[in-house]
């Protein structure tokens, strides 16, 4: 641990990182990421978790990839049930015992399924972090506020207790949780939703992450405070050169914030593109059905309607070939068959035979276009 | 940016057990004091009138009781006469409670001696007796919740679950005999029955109560182990906050001790005030079989003689340590939670 930390800082929540949290990262041993020029940090490949509920089997993740690159912001989206959050869980092995899981998972070249939980602890908390949805939930209510951060930099650290403190009380005036000092001898209870949702954010920096999942971190929250957090996110994700990804149902924020997508259905990623060309060219049915729903100004904000026409996918009876066609207006017989998610053109992968608005020679499962 | 200081506040009081405390304004311990010391007194008075009215329906009196079988209805008579048992049953309820109301329980019918002096006897071998169960029985409850809970379905959860069953259906005079017969009579480590006194010599005298304090906190061991087990399970699934710690990279252990069992204990305090009511009937029958001279002997004894006086003493005291039980663990709630203890700023 680099001995700047605990140096005084200047007054003034903006400078408080610099030389705080920066020092540490750059003593990070540097090769490593050097030597990993160009390596994405996560690579997701075919991952499967099945659970069984009642007697019947749930298909909660179905054959998910992607690709993070370090230092970026990815979101993923898709509707609620769509296995967002169950996915990333198995990134982080927080799944149940119950949960069944195959496919790949690597983490820096690291395979994470199968790892030891010995070794998996040590990555929780330390390079991988996780913010939840419900701050009202995700804090423990009998524990102040201090208590719970200082946990996780103890166990990231070999800080003793006063350093430990020290460095917590930095950490929450990085999220910028204003008087960070009074609060930190606060119970979860005093705090509004957006100060919680900010001491998570400093819990998940204790062990300087290098990938931060946000799981509908903002979800919870009202408008206002919904864009401070995730400019909060944007803002410590550069600052510390971290990845995010940012989980969501609302493509709209993922479009504001994120610089990569991937559109999840049935357990799956059925299109993945850089933000400004997944916008350009939506290509994917779901993904445009999505769009298509995104709130109008003179809607109710968060207001309730329905995405696409048609039942979600029953997890435990997927239709045969693509999951999206009992609702997809575009379904021909060829959809029997399962589309593979492929890199269709340039950085754009989609997982259908008829995109949209992407002319007939797309028709093909392999048209390496351009 | 603007700091979030702008944010309203949002008081979150999801947890019906903060209601209870910050609906009333000012200090809340002081009036919730106050609430429950007044709720007492009808509880109190509907005590005392039913067990004075159920004594007057058992036939025979202490009149009665004292002289035997051969005394003559003249004698009898004689006797109901100084005793007062003549006078109407409103009136000599009244006159109770007349004393009883400036702290004087009056004096035993039968025995003619004051009834605090009794109480002042019998009220240390009940405490004792019911502080060793409550004792066996949390010592032993916690640890083994936790073994259990640790690994639901495992092999220390299904032990833990064959065993409570058992000590949850098996009654506890029956558990009571059974002790008797293999540690007294069988192994012959513990005396069968009888009181030492703690004057005279601490071990001897927990050796008399090993067994006595057993029967009653077997029981209670099984139901806190099935209890806390079960809501230290559901914390552990279905809590955000547990989450939260797991993916800090908090350890199992740890999890379920530092973060579950905190919140479980507020669970576990309710029910082991709640269930002190019940134990001190309990004691009754316990006693009895132990011939531990307790108030719950005194009371056999005492309905059997058809002693009022000292009925209505032990009634008045058993509901005197429900009432403060329930208000020790409220008590307890707003000075451990948290949620409540700053709740009402
Ligand atoms: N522990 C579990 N046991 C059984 N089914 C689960 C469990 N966790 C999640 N699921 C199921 O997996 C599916 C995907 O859930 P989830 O990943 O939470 O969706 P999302 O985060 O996209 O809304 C849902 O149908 C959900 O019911
Ligand atoms: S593959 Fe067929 S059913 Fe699936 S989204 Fe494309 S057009 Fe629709
Ligand atoms: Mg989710």
């Amino acid at each position: 641990m680099s001995g700047e930390r605990t140096v005084a800082y200047p007054a003034g929540d903006t400078l408080v990182s610099e030389g705080v949290i920066a020092p540490a990262r750059a003593g990070r041993p540097a090769p490593a990421r050097a030597g990993a020029a160009g390596e994405p940090l996560v690579v997701v490949e075919g991952l499967r978790v099945q659970f069984t509920r009642g007697g019947r089997k749930v298909n909660a993740v179905n054959g998910l990839s992607y690709r993070l690159e370090p230092g970026t912001m990815m979101a993923i989206i898709g509707e609620s049930g769509s296995g967002k959050s169950v996915s990333s869980r198995a990134l982080m092995g927080l799944l149940p015992p119950t949960a069944k899981i195959s496919g790949s998972i690597r983490f820096d070249g690291r395979e994470l399924i199968g790892l030891p939980e010995k070794d998996m602890r040590e990555l929780r908390g330390g390079d991988i972090a996780m913010v939840f949805q419900d701050p009202a939930r995700s804090l423990n209510p009998t524990m102040k506020i201090g208590a719970q951060i200082t946990e996780a930099v103890r166990l990231h650290s070999d800080l003793d207790k006063r350093g430990a403190h020290a460095r917590a009380v930095e950490l929450l005036k990085l999220v910028r949780l204003p008087a960070a000092e009074r609060r930190f001898h606060e119970y979860p209870h005093q705090l509004s939703g957006g100060m919680r949702q900010r001491v998570m954010i400093a819990i998940a920096l204790a062990g300087e992450p290098r990938l931060l999942i946000a799981d509908e971190a903002t979800t919870a929250l009202d408008v206002t405070t919904q864009a401070q957090i995730m400019e909060l996110l944007v803002e410590l994700q550069q600052r510390l050169g971290m990845a995010v990804i940012m989980i969501s149902h609302d493509l709209g924020l993922a479009a504001s914030y994120a610089q990569h997508v991937v559109v999840m259905y049935a357990g799956r990623a059925v299109e993945q593109a850089p933000t400004q060309t997944l916008f350009a060219n939506v290509r994917m049915p779901y993904t445009h059905a999505l769009l298509g729903a995104i709130p109008a100004l003179d809607r109710e904000p968060h207001s309730l309607f329905d995405v696409t026409p048609g039942q979600p996918p029953d997890l435990s009876a997927l239709p045969k070939g693509c999951p999206f066609r009992p609702r997809c207006q575009y379904a021909t017989d060829t959809c029997l068959q399962a589309p593979p998610l492929t890199e269709h053109e340039p950085e754009h992968l989609w997982a259908c035979w008829h995109p949209v608005g992407a002319g007939a020679g797309h028709n093909s499962a392999n048209g390496e276009q351009r | 940016m603007t700091a979030t200081a702008t944010t309203p506040r949002v008081p979150v009081s999801r947890d019906p057990r903060v209601s209870r405390l910050t609906r009333v304004t000012g200090s809340p311990v002081l009036r919730l004091i106050v609430k429950r010391l007044l709720m007492a007194v009808p509880i109190m008075l509907g005590v005392t009138i039913l067990t004075f009215w159920v004594l007057s329906l058992i036939p025979g009196n202490a009149a009665e009781q004292l002289l035997g079988a051969e005394a003559t209805p003249e004698d009898v008579a004689l006797l109901e006469r100084q005793l007062g048992l003549d006078q109407p049953g409103v009136v000599r309820y009244l006159e109770w409670l007349q004393g009883a109301v400036t702290g004087d329980l009056g004096n035993s019918i039968v025995s003619r001696q004051p009834v605090s002096d009794v109480l002042a006897d019998r009220l240390p071998v009940t405490g004792e007796l019911v502080l060793l169960a409550f004792l066996i029985s949390l010592v032993l409850a916690i640890p083994v919740a936790l073994l259990a809970a640790h690994k639901p379905g495992g092999i220390m959860d299904r032990i833990s679950m064959v065993v409570s069953t058992l000590g949850l259906s098996v009654a506890n005079y029956v558990l009571a005999l059974i002790l008797v017969l293999v540690f007294a009579v069988t192994l012959g480590w513990l005396p069968a029955i009888g009181y030492v006194p703690l004057e005279d010599g601490l071990w001897a005298n927990l050796e008399a109560m090993i067994l006595p304090s057993a029967a009653i906190g077997f029981p209670l061991f099984c139901f806190y182990t099935r209890f806390l087990r079960g809501d230290l399970v559901d914390q552990m699934q279905q809590e955000e906050y547990v989450t939260t710690a797991r993916a800090k990279g908090v350890g199992s252990w740890s999890v379920l001790i530092k973060h579950a069992f905190r919140n479980s204990s507020f669970g576990l305090i309710t029910v082991v005030g709640l269930n002190l009511g019940a134990l001190i009937g309990g004691t009754v029958i316990i006693e009895q079989i132990f011939a531990l001279p307790g108030i719950g002997q005194m009371l056999l004894q005492a309905i059997n003689t058809r002693d009022f006086v000292v009925v209505q003493a032990a009634v008045v005291i058993f509901a005197l340590v429900a009432v403060v039980a329930n208000l020790v663990v409220d008590l307890l709630y707003a000075v451990l939670d948290p949620r409540i203890r700053y709740g009402s700023r």
